[in-house]
């Protein structure tokens, strides 16, 4: 990473959507940064993969985002996307500029850039993509990275119907996030389709158009295999 | 005996507050000591529950008494089941059975019972054939020019056919010093006034007087036709519920005002539940059963409507509201723990529209309490919020709110309801010269007629003059509506329960603000062109390129919103309003929000010719975008200090985006309110549900009776909406996270 990048004023981004109960503690604005390094076949925000995003500066971003601040009891603001981990300059600048006004900053990331820097700018929630591929060694590096820093990420998975609901992905997962967070549980987030509509607009195929939904069925049953796998991790 | 209540200045002149503050006990703790509704609640409730059931069989009107004209004493006692009830007194001989009430204006009692299948009874009629109604002595002065804006839907919803409302009887003097009491310092009162000049004004108010201290007398009868002798103050929790009771039902027997209020009586009647507790004589579970006793009649009053007005106040609403909560002066809060109880009454009852329960929300109520009516309204969807932090300073810490966000000090002001002006309607008629872009007829000043692109200054200032226009002559019309309300159909039971000095507001409003504010976005920012019919009517318009729309926290365009109602303050404030009133506005539709859009042609923000406006001061729907807290922000823009009738925003997010579980959920809906209101926001309606659950009850209302739903200040059972308006909540925002 280059000098340069520190502290970068200016950087893509795609949305700001100011209002969510469900990415991170409390109630949060969502910044939603343009690019990504994966491709994943199930993205829920394929806008962020295959646009350019708006240029957008730190400073009209901060004062954008300062408007929420009686709001965020208990929230603040996300930094998700995208990958925000890939416009390192910017997400570091803009998490700083962020703390120093007093408003705490969680960062979504798919785990895959195992950035010190970036990880200690936030709380840390990590995606872990394991549909395609069964090699966490990624994320190996990286929660050992949180580890090394005295931090527990928040872990989330994308349950997809046949696709990695299956015992041993579930328990393969449980285990690996068990070795470095034992108090942690994983967030299990049902796949869902409502991004259908997106492809449509981009003219882009959606890859999982054919997969069904995930349902509290599936979820709980997936809770159910984790909690198993780590209670008695021979079997 | 009882032990004696703390003294104050209340024992030397009508003063409720000070009772209040001498002797309440503020509850800062949880939800823990509630009790579930007893058998015989349970078993009051099933009867009442097969009434509602036939009643919505019957399409909506379980029966209607034809003989009679509703007041005071004209029906024998009623009941639901005498045995098993505590609180006694029906609006009629029955429950449910609606009585007519002529005096707003015959011809709307004659039409409201033939729509439901009844004929009014030639008694009645011919006792009418004599008399002058508020209504016939309206359009007996009413212009050319008013009865034409009128019927073109530029104002709406005029109070001139039926009761204005919109009037809180102090109902909690009746159980605090009991009638005798009311009517002496009335009689006093009628002294002093008799040794000033007798100009018109006086005359007035001695005429007024003596028509209260009448109905005093009347109120006592009423209470005595149930047994029961209201001439002295209540010496106990149930009589204290059962006297302001009373006088709440002697009022709307005599008035079928549009809104009529309950007040703020919760932390009032913890006063005298606390002390019979405290002495032994109530259990907490007999304090619970009182409350959900009173609740049940509240929930079963009923006026008579036409077709016509249920479409503009869709769902039967009353306005039953009763303000709960808030902090004091002095800095303790308000909340008791019947403030609990009577949020409680949504689960031992079940969810219901009325009472319209709404919460003064301050940063600093107790959090247990905070926390106890998040999960109320995710659980329930009944209750509203509205910002004390804001109103305390101006109204004091004894105010309630009437119909959905008008606040007044209790017994000390009222206000003259004014219904509202279409602000779409009028950016048409600015456009189009004067003319009505409906039927072509010169509504107002001719003017400029727009062609080509539009520019944005010249049409800005078109639509100033046209407001400066329609400003004068919206006030004017509602000063024939007040004088002739006040001579015709004046509220005798209501005003006995005011001091006799009261202060007025006119209370007008605006509706369609959030089309109006990007129709002129669309002009600044995009390129608009409008389109002419063959006779040189508007007919629509072409528009070219994006604009920043309300509702998105972006400033461009909600600078506009709050500039468009400091001007329409300003301009109502030329003209002097009847009996010296302030004039306030109110960003507030009702239901009325469709029956405009219908009168309403395209506009130049892309919607359609007779599409519905959103709601009160809400975005346009689907139209806010950027997230909940972003439509948030920009609805707090909109100034409270222009806006002193209310600034109503109605809301809905799906809970799944409000957090992942109940807790979660309970706690950011608080973190929400508190910064919402934080920025200075007036009144919020809380929705939290998935829109299917809506399309589910209308595909199959039967398996969802009790759904209820917050429209614009009030809440509705779904099912009692007409289709089109059921179809409006259908295409609201529902804020999520996708």
């Amino acid at each position: 990473m280059s000098g340069r990048e520190e502290g970068r004023s200016v950087g893509y981004i795609d949305s700001v959507y100011c209002g969510s109960g469900v990415d991170g503690p409390g109630l949060r604005c969502v910044v939603f940064f343009s690019g990504c390094n994966l491709r994943c076949p199930f993205c829920h925000n394929p806008e962020t993969l295959y646009k350019r995003g708006t240029m957008s500066d730190i400073n009209g971003l901060l004062e954008r985002l300062k408007r929420y601040r009686g709001y965020f009891r208990r929230g603040g603001v996300t930094l998700s996307g995208g990958e925000p981990f890939l416009q390192r300059g910017f997400a570091l600048a803009l998490a700083q500029a962020l703390r120093a006004e007093g408003i705490r900053v969680c960062i979504e990331t798919n785990g895959h850039i195992c950035d010190p820097a970036l990880i200690a700018a936030g709380d840390i929630v990590c995606d872990v993509k394991n549909q395609q591929t069964d090699d966490l060694s990624p994320y190996e590096r990286f929660f050992a990275e949180c580890v090394r820093q005295g931090k527990t990420a928040a872990v989330t998975n994308v349950l997809v119907p046949g696709v990695n609901d299956g015992e041993e992905k579930v328990r393969a997962l449980a285990r690996l996030v068990h070795r470095y967070f034992p108090q942690a549980r994983i967030r299990f987030l049902p796949f869902r389709k409502l991004c259908v509509q997106k492809y449509e607009e981009l003219g882009i195929a959606f890859p999982y158009a054919s997969v069904r939904e995930a349902e509290d069925e599936d979820v709980d049953r997936a809770e159910m295999i984790a909690r198993n796998a780590v209670i008695d991790p021979e079997t | 005996m009882s032990r004696p209540f703390a003294p104050g200045a209340y024992e030397h002149a009508i003063d409720v507050r000070s009772f209040i503050q001498a002797n309440y006990t503020p509850y800062e703790g949880g939800a823990d000591f509630l009790c579930p509704p007893t058998a015989r609640t349970r078993a009051l409730m099933e009867d009442v529950n097969a009434l509602l059931k036939a009643e919505t069989e019957k399409g909506g009107v379980l029966d209607i008494d034809t003989e009679c004209v509703s007041s005071l004493l004209t029906y024998p006692a009623g009941y639901i089941d005498k045995d098993k009830e505590i609180i006694v007194g029906l609006q009629t001989d029955a429950p449910l059975r609606r009585g007519v009430n002529p005096f707003g204006g015959i011809r709307m009692a004659r039409q409201a019972c033939e729509a439901y299948g009844y004929k009014l009874s030639d008694v009645v009629e011919q006792e009418f054939s004599y008399k002058t109604t508020h209504n016939d002595a309206v359009f007996h002065v009413y212009t050319d020019e008013m009865k034409a804006v009128r019927h073109a839907g530029l104002l709406t919803g005029l109070p001139d056919a039926y009761g204005r409302g919109r009037i809180i009887g102090d109902y909690r003097r009746v159980a605090l010093y009991g009638v005798d009491r009311l009517i002496e310092e009335k009689r006093k009162d009628k002294r002093a006034y008799g040794e000033r000049p007798m100009d018109e004004a006086n005359i007035r108010t001695l005429e007024e007087l003596y028509k209260q201290i009448d109905f005093l007398q009347k109120l006592k009868d009423m209470a005595l036709l149930y047994g029961v002798d209201i001439s002295a103050p209540a010496q106990n929790a149930k009589e204290a519920v059962q006297w302001t009771y009373f006088a709440y039902l002697a009022a709307i027997k005599e008035q079928n005002g549009a809104a009529e209020s309950l007040g703020r009586v919760s932390t009032f009647f913890d006063i005298y539940i606390e002390r019979d507790i405290a002495d032994g004589v109530l259990t907490e579970e007999a304090a619970q059963e009182l409350i959900d006793d009173f609740v049940i009649k509240l929930r079963i009053t009923r006026q008579l409507r036409t077709p016509e007005y249920n479409e503009l106040f869709g769902g039967d609403p009353t306005w039953t509201t009763e303000s709960i909560g808030g902090m004091g002066e002095d800095g303790r809060t308000l909340v008791t723990r019947t403030s609990f109880r009577i949020l409680h009454t949504l689960y031992n009852l079940g969810a219901a529209p009325e009472p319209n329960l709404t919460v003064l929300w301050s940063e600093k109520l107790p959090e247990p309490f905070k926390n106890f009516c998040a999960k109320v309204s995710i659980d329930t969807d009944s209750i509203q919020y509205e910002n004390d932090d804001l109103m305390r300073p101006i109204y004091g810490d004894d105010y309630g709110i009437a119909c959905c966000v008008s606040a007044m000090k209790i017994g000390k002001q009222m206000q003259f309801f004014g219904a509202r002006c279409n602000l779409a309607k009028l950016l048409l008629l600015a456009i189009n010269g004067g003319k009505d872009e409906k039927s072509g007829k010169q509504l107002g000043p001719v003017g400029e007629v727009f062609t080509g692109p539009l520019d944005y200054g010249k049409v800005r200032a078109a639509y100033s003059q046209y407001m400066a226009w329609l400003c004068r002559l919206y006030v004017n019309t509602l000063n024939v509506i007040h004088f002739m309300h006040d001579k015709y159909a004046y509220e005798k039971v209501q005003m006995a329960l005011h001091d006799t000095e009261v202060e007025r507001f006119l209370a007008c409003g605006v509706a369609g603000l959030s089309v109006a504010v990007d129709s002129l976005s669309a002009i600044k920012y995009a390129k608009v062109t409008p389109r002419y019919d063959a006779e040189g009517i508007l007919c629509g318009f072409t528009t070219e390129g994006d604009f920043p729309k309300y509702g998105n926290d972006d400033d461009r365009v909600d600078a506009i919103a709050a500039e468009l109602v400091r001007e329409f303050h300003a301009q109502l404030q030329k003209t002097p309003a009847y009996r010296g009133a302030i004039h306030t506005l109110s960003v507030l539709t009702i239901t009325s929000n469709v029956a405009y859009g219908k009168k309403t042609g395209a506009t130049p923000d892309g919607r359609a010719a007779g599409e519905p406006f959103a709601p009160g001061a809400n975005p346009m729907h689907e139209r806010d975008a950027s997230g909940a807290l972003a439509s948030l922000n920009s609805v707090a823009k909109i100034p409270y200090d222009c806006c002193r009738d209310g600034v109503s925003n109605t809301f809905s997010i799906v809970p799944s985006a409000l957090g992942e579980d109940r807790e979660a959920r309970a706690e950011n809906l608080c973190d929400m309110l508190d910064g919402y209101f934080g920025r200075g926001a007036h009144h919020l309606n809380v929705n939290v549900f998935d829109r299917d659950r809506l399309l589910a009850a209308m595909e199959h209302p039967e398996r969802y009776p009790n759904i209820t739903v917050r429209v614009s200040g009030y809440a509705v059972n779904f099912h009692k909406l007409s289709r089109a308006h059921q179809l409006e909540v259908l295409k609201r925002t529902y804020h999520a996270r996708v």
